[in-house]
């Protein structure tokens, strides 16, 4: 059954779970450990699950190692496992376990695991998979109107999967078979609002976000009632008129109105500070800012939300006045880490404008800003760790040859840190682009285009200290979109733009084991153990491979 | 394109030379991928436009885009719209409590301005992709003179080029959009690959393929050969690495100049 509804709960729920268990981040918790800690976490909170198959959203705080429960394996963003069954001393013997076929567009969706099962997505389309076995479960299929460009997973909360959809809708599903428990529009998809993001839940909510940017519409995030559908908050992008940050808009327009900023990524969490991070896309009109003169808060923009009330507790903009389509989505990493001599509680993003930023999560504050490849925009940095544009960077008639072009020095596949190494890793792009404003009257959509000459790829690990690149592995020319994962087995995987999977050395980056898969990995990989197996997935064009130790005896 | 690969063009055989061929069109079809603009002439909307600047304009500006009045272009009345079915209620009905009189318009002509908002609307939508004819005069900023300077100096340009050889009526060759992306960088594939055995004997020919792991390339006789490159030494010769050296370098003005001087060359 189908039905459609929409509602506001008016005044913000209280937190019902403060002070749960704080995200783990030692370097390695022995597989043993981590399955008596989930028994006792269990216990003591008496998980009221409904079904063996189901995942309680308390689970969230601690992931165990048999379950991959959200879009980044965890809240913290990093995409760094515990598990080491498979490590730097027996990659060379990892084997296929098993190959699903979609037969349907590229899958960019990083599958949740839950209770063994796989779930991802591409546009339209959900599948349940036997992870140990591959086999199909179910298939949802919603044929859709909108912009098909991609998907990158789903939600769980319970016995239900939350999955958006190219007309900006959220669909909850039954995770058992698939079946329909309602379905809600976010935005209106004839204004080009569309949905590719993995919502996250936290405790009792399901946070959404859009995204759109060929028409000039504000961009927003909300939290959904993940029992109703109904909204529970919902932040916009755009302050209103008076508001803190509005005086970084026109006052004699109703550029604010239009201003974009749209929250297509999935974000991170940190529990003990009861706060989400969240990145924002560029301003509207794209790379025509005459218009919109200011910084156009909060567009390019890191926020930092309280999950409950949806309330701004601080911010920081790597892309003031951004004219180029550099989106801030790229993954907000959350880590704990010593930072000249003092422990600190750090966020970090390697942004699609080719700077990577670290702050301290805590309160926003800026601690290193540096590039994370080589740029042609901006002339340095102000005082408050934001890059300075160059004008004649700027899209102008005539073109501007600019680097990086608009698909960014980097983009939405996943980042990671590893905390046995120290290091942030970050699949970047020498990328150079024309950019060409193309306005004759008032700017409206792009109001221009780049075209992009040449590009290629290297995977970089970055000193998150300093933001120093300490290794380099190339990836050949072309534009990568592949994610990372990292491994408490020492171990660093992607993929090339040759088609090859890739194991490197966290340490050094050099190639430890690879596998000529025919496409270019334009997901990112996620890894679980089932019944003392750790499985990888890479996801290539339509198929997903898992791949294992070889069995033993 | 350099000397250089007109010389390695004319020896591939029919198979090489398609095979480069497929790739151009996919290099072209990514980058025509993005929508283009087209300016199909509809008489609905001319008549519209007029009916528009006539009874809206004084308040929506006489593009649609605001003055007193809302921009339409970005109207949600103007998306959800079909053939003039919203749209045409408030014109006949006006919006009082908004200062909007009621205007006593035929079908005919609500069909016509619907279709005139339509299309600026959907203009607005296709602004992320350039238009097919580009006016050449917002492209001619630079001075020619200064770019010939750069090309025969500075840039180098004249090391791989001739505006008598390769050069010759390039203008007119591509578009000047085109032209401007392909004086940039050309892309294309036109490496070389220069593989020495152990045993020191060197095979050389057009590169098809190289990773971490392995190099193929089409040997003299036109076959196809691949190697590991853990058991020989691989030499890339590549007439792109100027250019992809010199993106890092241009400053806007160099650009426009070198771009002022190749449109000369018609």
């Amino acid at each position: 059954m189908i039905f459609h509804f929409r509602g506001r709960i008016k005044g913000a729920r209280e937190s019902k779970n403060r002070g749960g268990s704080e995200p783990n981040f030692s370097c390695t918790v022995g597989r043993a450990v981590a399955a008596l800690s989930l028994v006792l976490f269990g216990l003591a909170l008496r998980l009221p699950l409904a079904s063996a198959q189901a995942l309680d959203p308390g689970a969230l705080l601690k992931p165990a190692t048999d379950t991959w429960p959200t879009y980044n394996g965890d809240y913290s963003g990093r995409r760094f496992s515990t598990l080491d069954q498979i490590n730097a001393g027996n990659i060379h013997s990892l084997t296929l376990a098993w190959v699903f076929r979609t037969h349907s567009t590229t899958i960019k969706s990083t599958p949740l695991e839950v209770n063994g099962i796989l779930y991802f997505s591409v546009p339209d389309n959900v599948w349940a998979v036997d992870a140990r076995y591959g086999r199909t479960i179910w298939h949802y299929e919603r044929k859709s109107e909108g912009d098909h460009i991609g998907h990158r997973g789903l939600a769980m909360y319970r016995n239900w999967l939350y999955f958006t959809t190219p007309d900006a809708h959220l669909v909850c599903l039954d995770a058992k078979d698939g079946t329909v428990r309602w379905i809600v529009e976010l935005a209106d998809p004839k204004l080009a609002y569309f949905s590719t993001m993995a919502p996250l839940v936290v405790r009792d909510h399901v946070i959404v976000g859009v995204s759109g940017d060929v028409t000039d519409v504000p961009g927003f995030l909300e939290s959904i009632d993940p029992e109703t559908g109904k909204i529970q908050w919902r932040w916009n992008t755009e302050p209103e008129p008076g508001q803190p940050g509005s005086e970084t808009w026109p006052k004699d327009s109703d550029a604010i109105l239009h201003g974009g900023g749209m929250t297509w990524m999935t974000g991170t969490y940190d529990p003990d500070l009861n706060l989400l991070y969240w990145g924002t896309g560029n301003p509207n009109p794209v790379l025509a800012g005459e218009g919109r003169p200011g910084d156009n808060l909060y567009t390019c923009s890191i926020v930092a939300l309280n999950p409950d009330t949806g309330k701004l507790a601080w911010y920081f903009q790597p892309s003031p006045h951004d004219v180029h389509d550099w989106d801030a989505v790229e993954t907000s990493v959350l880590f704990d880490a010593e930072f000249k001599g003092k422990p600190r509680k750090l966020l970090a993003q390697a942004s699609r404008n080719g700077f990577f930023f670290v702050l301290d999560r805590t309160n926003g504050e800026h601690l290193v800003t540096s590039e994370f490849i080589e740029q042609t925009w901006a002339k340095g940095v102000d005082s408050r760790g934001r890059p300075i544009a160059k004008p004649e960077a700027t899209p102008s008639p005539d073109g501007a040859l600019v680097e990086p072009g608009s698909d960014g020095s980097t983009n939405w596949m996943a980042p990671s840190f590893n905390p046995q190494t120290g290091l942030f890793y970050v699949n970047a792009r020498r990328l150079f682009s024309i950019y060409y404003n193309t306005v004759t009257g008032k700017a409206e959509g792009w109001g221009g285009r780049d075209r992009n000459l040449w590009a290629n790829s290297t995977l970089r690990a970055l000193d998150y200290r300093t933001g120093k690149i300490v290794w380099n592995r190339e990836l050949g020319d072309g534009e990568s979109i592949s994610g990372i994962l990292t491994t408490a087995g020492h171990l660093l995987f992607s993929s090339d733009n040759s088609g090859n999977l890739l194991a490197l050395d966290p340490a050094t980056g050099k190639t430890l084991w690879h596998l000529n898969a025919g496409e270019r990995m334009d997901a990112s990989p996620m890894t679980y153990e089932l019944d003392g197996q750790q499985y990888l997935i890479f996801a290539v064009q339509d198929i997903l491979y898992a791949f294992a130790l070889p069995p033993t005896g | 394109m350099a000397k250089d690969d007109l010389v390695v063009v004319r020896r591939l055989v029919q198979s090489l030379a398609l095979w480069i061929a497929i790739i151009f069109i996919v290099a072209t079809a990514n980058s025509a991928a993005r929508p283009q603009q087209s300016d199909t002439p509809d008489p609905a909307i001319e008549r519209g436009h007029k009916e528009f600047q006539q009874a809206c304009g004084f308040c929506h500006g006489p593009d649609a885009t605001g003055a007193r009045g809302p921009d339409l272009v970005r109207s949600p009345l103007v998306a959800h719209d079909v053939k003039g079915d919203l749209i045409g209620e408030v014109i006949r009905h006006g919006r009082p409590d908004k200062g909007m009189p009621a205007m006593p318009l035929t079908d005919a002509q609500v069909s016509d301005l619907a279709a005139f908002l339509h299309s600026r609307a959907t203009l607005a939508l296709r602004s992320n992709g350039l238009p097919r004819e580009y006016p050449t005069e917002k492209l001619l900023t630079g001075n020619a003179d200064a770019g010939k300077a750069f090309f025969n100096g500075a840039g180098g340009c004249n090391q791989c080029h001739s505006p008598t050889g390769d050069l010759d009526k390039v203008a007119s060759k591509y578009s000047p959009l085109e032209l401007e992306a392909h004086m940039l960088y050309p892309g294309g594939q036109h490496r070389t690959a220069v593989v020495t055995l152990p045993s020191g004997e060197q095979i050389k020919g057009p590169l098809v393929h190289a990773d971490d792991f392995m190099v193929s390339l089409r040997d003299t006789s036109g076959w196809y050969r691949s190697f590991s490159r853990d058991g020989v030494k691989v030499e890339l010769q590549d007439p792109l690495t100027a250019h992809r050296e010199l993106l890092g370098k241009l400053t806007q003005a160099d650009v426009h100049n070198l771009f002022a001087y190749l449109e000369t060359l018609k």
